[in-house]
């Protein structure tokens, strides 16, 4: 027996998603593990050597684990937020939405004034100007600011950027520059908006701030704080991080291996890691494999490998089957973009499946699903594998025949319920129509056809905050307050159970985490209320009074 | 009709060779590594993929192979931004780069790269695989990428001719898609490198005989040509003349020597760099179908 202390954490209500054992109102940590769970009156439990009682008044849930994720969400609170929407940053500070061009000048202002070296660049992202009402975000708007310091302005979808004279001046943009992208007026000179990424690179000093940015030990903090003010104990980086890179894993290790860091992280292994199209997929295979076998801590976790197969629904990028777009821009081809050719996904993803790994494929559109089930499938028939857990990242399309197929071939599927809530009236009214669109993102015809799933931000691209993904799966509302495709709301357990359990399942840690039993670590997400109590619509105004992490306590950053 | 003006003296020429998967792209840059007269830089998605003959290999330096020849091999490991801009600063800095797009990538949005300051583009070739294109043409999955890729190409290369029965309806579907673009083929992607890069066609004004298929036709002048003469002798050329390549000087600026290309529908003109060996006056080689280029072509130029 060991000798370490235990302590008894004592709470108004513990929900275990341990069907055993379903509730409880203590729980028992010794060291980074759970001993004991049970009622506080227990006599048994009552023998830890120290009483915790400043849950007595808070619901203790397992953890829950964000599985779609990208640590650039940390790296850019580097710099000033100005999107639309209202966003918490890691210090729990709140950032107002700047709804017109007026509030994004004024905010970047306040930052020039506070910057010491007046030849710094300045950088602030979120801009979304489809939401601002009035003229485009310009060059003249941005030398309201400054004339002498270079201003680079990152939109939301990061395909754009605006950037103001003197940044153009630096970078020799100007009426001549013959890169496609550079936006002009109709006197033929640049506007300062960059589109795509060859234009915005010829603003390479912004750029390559941010790109630094986001692989910096800072932004790996700023992941694990992020991820504890929403109450996320076990957060993956799907594939963002460069581990391949030198130095990378290190710094994750040292980051995670901080007593005060509040979060597990798996950090899925990219396939393009090593270079945009490697031949020997069994060498990364083989890199993938040993991080898995010889580099993981008790919170750094590794053995999954990220794939990109299409685009977005939202950029008319994702691959769908026909009818394809509803109604999709003048000039728009009619589908998306394959970023690998669906040729290739056999071998791809069997080089992965035989080296032991699981594999996560971002499919937006239902025709990538099928190419990558399609895929899975050709593996298991050549290399039988039980219990491989490939999962259908975002699984967006996904049809009830695709989760019949995935349930026998014991597949899982990430669900992006967040895109109900941030861009359904969009798909009902421009990407998908109203009939697909009520069909997308469909937990319940998952849960209908035995396809294990979780459901996901996909931070940065929407903010992370589990209850809120949690509300759009239960509620389906979209931003203007429609219910979009009732059929497919899911139950709050059910919702819970996919961001905790199943997450845990599909990152392959279901024995570690996931749910409050004897011998899992003592990951807790602790709330105000009782997410089964509240009515279903508040269910992501539910405060988040912090987290437990394998017996350590966080507390979430607020105002 | 797209037209610009570089006036960088050592801008860098850029040619991105795009293709769906196995069209024989990375053939394509083997052969242009190993036969390339002068020293080129080729950025690459894999080394794994390109088989360099190892007694052709100088140094292999992390993400970059040196030969013996001069050229370098590249990955792309990094993106396009950071490859370019590592080529840019080398000492001495290649003066051609070729870049390799990925089998779904679109060229154009490759090609759009080498518009940065101290490069300039060349043309977008695209290799056909002359034995798959009309099957990919009609398959779902990947008939758009493929038919966006050919759409956006200066030059179409129909590859694996041996295995093709049929080049005219293959030629006249691609004439379909993109009906500005200069088409030639080859066998094992085995293509003229002066089609590609119309060098000697500027250091020696001749058109090699290899070109078999071809007819080229050149003129030499010695007074400058203004701007908009040239713009209006672009305007109407024939639609048979598809490569034009040459030097000629500029009314407004006669002491600087000025390249003149024109790909498919595509053409640019920039000052040379200083370290050529600039012909005096003006001397424009075009090339087009055999029989086709009329004999009055440079009726404009006079």
């Amino acid at each position: 027996m060991s000798e370490e202390p235990i302590t008894l954490f004592i709470a108004k209500k513990i929900v275990t998603m341990d069907p055993a054992t379903p509730a409880a109102t203590a729980i028992a940590v010794q060291g980074d593990r759970i001993v004991g769970i049970g009622d506080s009156e227990d006599p048994d439990l009552k023998k830890a050597t120290q009483i915790d009682n400043r849950f007595s008044q808070h619901v203790l849930l397992p953890g829950f684990v964000e599985a779609h994720a990208h640590v650039m969400s940390g790296g850019l609170w580097e710099f000033p937020y100005v999107g639309f929407y209202e966003r918490a940053d890691p210090t729990g500070r709140s950032w107002k939405g700047c709804g017109d061009i007026d509030s994004v000048v004024e905010r970047l202002v306040e930052y020039d004034e506070q910057m010491e070296d007046p030849a710094r660049t300045l950088i602030a992202w979120g801009l979304d100007p489809i939401f601002l009402k009035g003229d485009r975000l310009s060059s003249t708007h941005l030398d309201r600011v400054s004339r002498t310091r270079p201003i680079f302005v990152l939109h939301a979808s990061g395909h754009l950027a605006t950037v103001n004279s003197e940044m153009m001046r630096k970078s020799s943009i100007d009426r001549h520059s013959p890169t496609p992208g550079v936006a002009r007026d109709v006197d033929g000179e640049p506007t300062g908006e960059l589109q795509e990424p060859a234009a915005m690179s010829l603003a390479l000093e912004g750029l390559s701030t941010i790109g630094k940015a986001m692989m910096s030990s800072e932004a790996k903090w700023n992941f694990g704080l992020e991820a504890r003010n929403c109450g996320v104990t076990t957060v993956a980086d799907l594939g963002t991080t460069r581990l391949a890179r030198e130095g990378q894993l290190e710094a994750w290790r040292e980051v995670t291996d901080a007593r005060n860091y509040p979060a597990r992280v798996v950090v899925a292994f990219g396939h393009y890691d090593l270079g945009a199209g490697p031949t020997d997929i069994d060498d990364l295979a083989g890199i993938a494999a040993r991080l898995s076998n010889e580099e993981e801590t008790t919170k750094l976790r590794f053995g999954i490998v990220k794939l990109i197969l299409d685009g977005s629904i939202q950029g008319f990028t994702a691959r769908l089957s026909p009818p394809h777009y509803f109604d999709p821009p003048p000039g728009h081809p009619g589908n998306g973009l394959w970023l690998i050719p669906p040729e290739q996904m056999s071998k791809i993803v069997a080089s992965y499946h035989k080296a032991g790994l699981t594999v996560h494929c971002h499919c937006n559109g239902d025709e990538a699903s099928q190419v990558f089930i399609d895929a899975v499938e050709e593996a298991l028939t050549v290399h039988p594998r039980d219990d491989h857990r490939h999962t259908v990242q975002h699984s967006q399309l996904t049809t009830a025949k695709q989760y019949r197929k995935m349930a026998s071939l014991g597949m899982n599927a990430n669900i992006f319920s967040n895109h109900i809530f941030y861009w359904g009236d969009q798909h009902a009214e421009i990407t998908l129509g109203a009939q697909r669109a009520a069909a997308m993102d469909a937990c319940a015809t998952a849960e209908r056809e035995n396809v294990r799933f979780s459901i996901h931000s996909d931070a940065p691209i929407t903010p992370m905050s589990q209850l809120h993904t949690i509300w759009c799966a239960v509620n389906r509302k979209t931003a203007s307050g429609k219910t979009l495709g009732p059929n497919e709301r899911i139950d709050v357990h059910k919702a819970i159970e996919a961001c905790t359990i199943d997450a845990a399942h599909q990152l392959r840690l279901d024995n570690e985490i996931g749910s409050l039993q004897v011998g899992k670590f003592a990951d807790f997400t602790v709330l105000e209320s009782d997410p089964y109590e509240v009515e279903p619509e508040k269910l992501k105004d539910i405060p988040v009074w912090g987290t437990v992490v394998g017996g350590v306590v966080h507390e979430a950053a607020s105002e | 009709m797209k037209s610009w003006v570089t006036l960088s003296q050592t801008a860098i020429e850029v040619t991105v060779v795009g293709g769906y998967l196995g069209a024989g792209k990375t053939t394509l840059m083997n052969h242009i590594l190993t036969a390339s007269k002068e020293p080129v830089a080729v950025l690459i998605n894999d080394f794994g993929d390109i088989n360099i003959d190892s007694e052709l290999v100088e140094s292999v330096d992390g993400n970059s192979i040196a030969l013996t020849n001069g050229c370098i091999c590249c990955s792309l490991v990094d993106g396009y931004v950071s490859a370019l801009e590592e080529l840019r600063l080398r000492e001495p800095s290649p003066e051609r780069i070729i870049i390799e797009a990925s089998g779904v990538a679109d060229p154009a949005s490759v090609a759009a790269y080498g518009h940065a300051p101290g490069l300039y583009l060349n043309a977008v070739v695209v290799m056909v695989d002359g034995a798959n294109v009309m099957e990919q043409l009609s398959d779902s999955l990947v008939a758009q990428t493929v038919a966006a890729q050919i759409a956006a190409a200066d030059l179409l290369v129909v590859n694996k001719k041996d295995l093709l029965n049929d080049l005219g309806t293959v030629r006249n579907q691609l004439k379909k898609l993109n009906a500005g673009a200069l088409i030639t083929d080859c066998t094992n992607s085995q293509i003229d490198l002066d089609l590609l890069f119309g060098s000697e066609v500027v250091s020696k004004a001749v058109v090699p005989a290899e070109m078999n298929q071809f007819d080229s036709r050149s003129h030499r002048s010695e007074d400058p040509i203004s701007r908009q003469a040239l713009a209006e002798w672009v305007e109407r050329l024939p639609d048979e003349v598809q490569r034009a390549k040459g030097v000629l000087r500029l009314d407004e600026e006669p002491q600087i020597p000025m390249v003149f290309q024109l790909v498919g529908r595509r053409w640019n003109l920039r000052a040379l760099a200083e370290r050529k060996n600039p012909p005096l006056g003006n001397q424009i080689v075009v090339v087009g179908p055999k029989g086709l280029v009329p004999e009055d072509w440079d009726v404009g130029l006079r």
